[in-house]
């Protein structure tokens, strides 16, 4: 079943499953042995599926922040004349709150309608090649509205009617894809840029490696398991004045960002109008949360709350505090799980770093409690993605984030070279615990790049494949195709090199930025007991590139 | 092993039967039946079984993919009416809750499902309750639960988890289930709304959604929605399977028995439930074809011995068939079966007419009122609730 949270690991572990609910393959109202009506149990509807939220400083734009969510996951470019839209019933938001109360102070919402001039006549998108938004070849196309809200205010319009760039049909539809894309990648007042529309899932993993919760094996990864697919994206780049506490980020440079998707609410009880306000029906912050941290049972009651409910919710705590991947790792790769309760964890997903929650990473990086003008003594611990806007923007931004280094990078926001499923291990493993990468994980996943590059510039995702994804079943790690102004993207095909992989200079460059108080993270490296030795793992055979997801 | 020879017996039988039924009743005449012959998209749920099948065979130790599977068999088993995959779904849900004995909600929640699927809704009312103590947030939980306390007729209970659903995933499963609801309560109009509303929504769903508002309209008594309903719903989907009943009806009341026939006897090849070749039979009989009749008769009552032998109890079935074969005392007894273990309007309406046939119609007419109680304005239970109290005024 959808678990909304599970929806990486679930969805791949099988399209299956999704597939298993599509509602439209659930036809007879009256089958089964009595005539009462049923029903479909679950809708799968991948439309207002948060699949990944982005957050960084912009690279290219100083002093701007670009805000990236994704959305129907595994959206197969042979989709044939099946676009895929973005509900029109749903409203898309980004949050942030930049006081630390786990309360929205800044909203953005999408909503999307249809413009839809097949009248019946044809199943197409398409009556032949699209060169512009405006072709009258594409028969249907989707628009949005995109409000926002600033610290409880009223919403205001800042765009109408504004163009998605359509599903990418094929080269012979879409000639120039580009032009589209550009088309719909739009300048508003303020400095403000947007787009939204299909695009490359900018995720790159081997879902498999999360076969380890199932008794899998991590020597059998090595795929992008998600190259090939698309997603549908929302993009945003605001200054850092909109979004910071005050419009201040040089005072209060921690922002927290969360996504959701909402559905109208329908009542039959209690009253005689159906209509209402939105009931979110999924949520986003931090990558992997869903799948690593967040309780299956619990999973489904994440997505519905907002984050300042989640310190309520004790089962959630305890959980990030003592989690079950590392007793896995221990288990299977007699890799020791270190000590619960795990307040290293707690400052990664519920707090930010920050050494002014009593945590065990003696640095200051992203926690709201840094800015000078929030009121500590509202602080709530939540999840959500905190990002240090002030960080300078990487020249080489390392694939391992803060763990290697790299201070600009994941868990500090989340950029889209970041390798989230390594870092995630790593930290899971206790490398920010004790500031020393876990040596046995070193390879993780061993995807350590997106199959295509990114752009250069925003909305920075990559254009949309084309073909069907299981026609072109990639090796591991492919060759990253250098665009002509795609900017570094991680490794290049070397499999399984560690050779990105820092040591504990890395973590002398995290001090520098950080302050003295890394050199007590220094000291306590050369103590730090990690008594396990290196397990062989055996060299398993190249991934196989027929095998289903 | 006597355990084993019913079931055996009748899939053995029903095979036959089927095998029989398709060479003398059931052959395709005509364009018609080439344009059903193109073979249409892989069926979704096909594809995810065997989907799920290969994960479990590399990582068998997937419970949540086996819970999955588990249910995807539930749902295939409703889309064809084939039983046979109740102990499917039944290994696979077991698998996962091996696997993961505690804390494993979606394993509950597809045996919920799959015991509503049997008709155990008193079992598929506690599972869905376990499951929702694992997890509070699950609406798919909820759905079992709602269908389960419908059909217990429980509709206090029915109505609060439906809304609970709304809450959680204002989606189709729930505003089909709330559709359902609201018709039960005499709200037509309301229901008709949110099928429209899903129609927004879901519109890769249209084929279903139009089918349902075909049904809608047919069992309110409004012909001409309902035919524009399941025209759009083969529309939207060619050879949509579930508008097709609704089709067949639609022509027999057009007084085109012969089209409506050919449609009946397609449907029940594809879909052999039980219901299906009642109304099929009936449609037989009105035109004097009382042998061929008998051969839908025999296929139903197969069909019920299947879906016994698959661990369902469909007594209501089982009443329905003795009253089209006009059996009214096996009739009463059947339905009162199904009445001593719930009390939904549909039971009433079955038990109220197999009493009237049975000749007690004094006893008839307080299950024909219940059946019409709740504000339904279905126009088959109002037709049974007069013809009883017209029996009443002028006894036989």
């Amino acid at each position: 079943m959808k678990t909304p949270i599970r929806r990486r690991v679930g969805a791949a572990a099988a399209l299956v499953a999704t597939l298993a609910v599509v509602a439209y393959g659930l036809g007879p109202v009256v089958a089964g042995a009595s005539s009462h009506r049923e029903a479909p149990l679950i809708a799968a509807d991948p439309s207002v599926d948060n699949t990944d939220l982005y957050a960084f400083a912009s690279p290219d734009r100083p002093g701007y922040v670009t805000f990236v969510a994704n959305f129907a996951p595994f959206s197969d470019p042979d989709g044939g004349p099946n676009f895929y839209p973005f509900a029109t019933d749903a409203a898309y938001v980004i949050h942030v709150d930049n006081d630390g109360d786990a309360k929205e102070d800044a909203v953005f919402r999408w909503t999307f309608h249809n413009v839809d001039k097949r009248g019946g006549k044809t199943f197409l998108y398409n009556n032949g090649p699209v060169t512009s938004l405006k072709d009258a070849n594409l028969l249907f196309r989707q628009e949005y509205t995109l409000e926002s809200s600033f610290n409880g205010g009223p919403f205001v319009v800042r765009s109408k009617n504004t163009p998605v760039a359509p599903s990418r049909v094929g080269p012979a539809s879409m000639p120039e894809y580009q032009k589209l894309r550009d088309e719909a990648t739009i300048k508003l007042e303020g400095g403000w840029r947007i787009f939204a529309g299909q695009a490359d899932d900018p995720f790159f993993l081997d879902l498999r490696v999360f076969d380890l919760l199932y008794g899998g094996d991590l020597s059998e990864v090595g795929r992008d398991t998600l190259a090939g697919y698309n997603v549908n994206t929302i993009a945003l780049e605001v200054p850092f004045s909109d979004v910071a506490l005050g419009g201040d980020a040089s005072r209060n440079p921690v922002v927290g960002v969360w996504t959701t998707t909402e559905r109208n609410r329908v009542r039959i009880t209690g009253r005689s109008d159906l209509s209402g306000d939105r009931v979110q029906v999924s949520r986003l912050g931090n990558p992997l949360v869903n799948e690593v941290v967040v309780p299956a049972n619990l999973k489904d009651a994440f997505n519905s709350i907002p984050p300042d409910k989640d310190a309520g919710i004790p089962a959630v705590v305890a959980r990030v505090k003592d989690p079950e991947v590392p007793k896995l790792l221990e288990a299977i790769y007699k890799l020791p799980a270190p000590k619960a309760p795990r307040d290293d964890l707690v400052e990664i997903f519920l707090t930010g770093i920050t050494t002014k929650a009593n945590g065990p990473i003696k640095a200051d990086l992203n926690s709201q409690l840094m800015n000078a003008d929030a009121d500590a003594s509202r602080f709530r611990p939540s999840e959500m993605l905190r990002l240090n806007l002030t960080v300078p923007v990487a020249k080489e931004p390392n694939r391992l984030g803060v763990l290697a280094g790299d201070l600009q990078g994941f868990p500090n926001g989340r950029r889209l070279t970041d390798d989230a499923v390594d870092i995630g291990l790593q930290a899971l493993a206790g490398a920010a615990q004790t500031g020393k990468l876990v040596d046995a994980l070193a390879t993780g996943d061993k995807v350590d790049a997106n199959e295509v590059a990114f752009g250069a510039t925003f909305p920075y995702v990559a254009l949309p494949n084309v073909g069907a994804v299981n026609a072109n079943a990639r090796p591991a790690v492919a060759p990253t195709t250098p665009a002509s102004q795609g900017m570094t993207v991680g490794k290049g095909p070397e499999a399984s090199a560690p050779a990105d992989i820092p040591k504990a200079t890395s973590v002398a460059a995290m001090g520098t930025w950080i302050g003295v108080s890394a050199g007590l993270t220094l000291a306590l490296i050369l103590f730090a007991a990690w008594a396990w030795r290196r397990r062989r793992r055996p060299v398993g055979p190249g991934p196989d590139p027929t095998l289903p997801l | 092993m006597k355990k084993l020879v019913g079931p055996v017996v009748a899939v053995v039988v029903l095979a036959a039967l089927i095998t029989v039924a398709g060479a003398v009743l059931g052959r395709p005449s005509g364009p018609r039946a080439a344009a059903t012959a193109v073979a249409p998209p892989q069926d979704p749920l096909v594809v995810a079984v065997a989907a799920a099948q290969r994960r479990l065979a590399e990582v068998p130790g997937d419970w949540p993919t086996w819970a999955r599977l588990g249910l995807a068999y539930v749902e295939r088993a409703r889309v064809t009416a084939d039983p046979a995959y109740y102990p499917k779904a039944e290994g696979a849900l077991r698998e996962s809750l091996r696997l993961r004995p505690d804390g494993n909600a979606d394993a509950l929640t597809g045996l919920g499902a799959l015991a509503n699927a049997r008709h155990d809704f008193a079992a598929a009312r506690s599972f869905a309750q376990q499951a929702l103590r694992l997890n509070g947030f699950d609406a798919a939980a909820y759905g079992v639960l709602a269908d389960a306390h419908t059909q217990l007729g429980e509709a206090k209970q029915a109505t609060a988890a439906v809304q609970k659903m709304l809450d959680l995933r204002p989606e189709l499963p729930a505003l089909a289930r709330a559709a359902y609801d609201l018709e039960q309560h005499g709200r037509v109009a309301d229901a008709r709304d949110l099928w429209l509303r899903a129609l927004d929504q879901a519109p890769l769903d249209a084929a279903y959604i139009h089918t349902q508002l075909g049904d809608l309209a047919w069992h309110t008594g409004d012909r001409a929605e309902a035919c524009a309903r399941y025209a759009a719903a083969l529309d939207a989907q060619p050879g949509f399977p579930a508008a097709q009943p609704g089709l067949a009806r639609v022509l027999a009341a057009d007084g085109d028995a012969d089209a409506a026939l050919a449609v009946w006897a397609r449907v029940t090849r594809r879909t052999p439930a039980p219901s299906l070749l009642i109304e099929y039979a009936g449609e037989l009989r009105r035109v004097g074809r009382y042998s061929d009749a008998d051969s839908q008769f025999d296929l139903a009552e197969a069909a019920l011995r299947l879906f016994a032998a698959s661990g369902g109890r469909d007594d209501l079935g089982e009443a329905e068939l003795a009253i089209a074969r006009g059996d009214a005392d096996p009739a009463v007894a059947a339905a009162r079966r199904e009445w001593s273990r719930r009390t939904h309007a549909d039971v009433a309406d079955v038990l109220g007419w197999a009493l009237h046939l049975a000749g007690d119609d004094a006893a008839a007419l307080r299950y024909a009122r219940a059946a019409a109680s709740p504000g339904s304005r279905d126009t088959r239970y109002a037709d049974h609730l007069a013809a009883i109290e017209s029996a009443l005024r002028s006894p036989r």
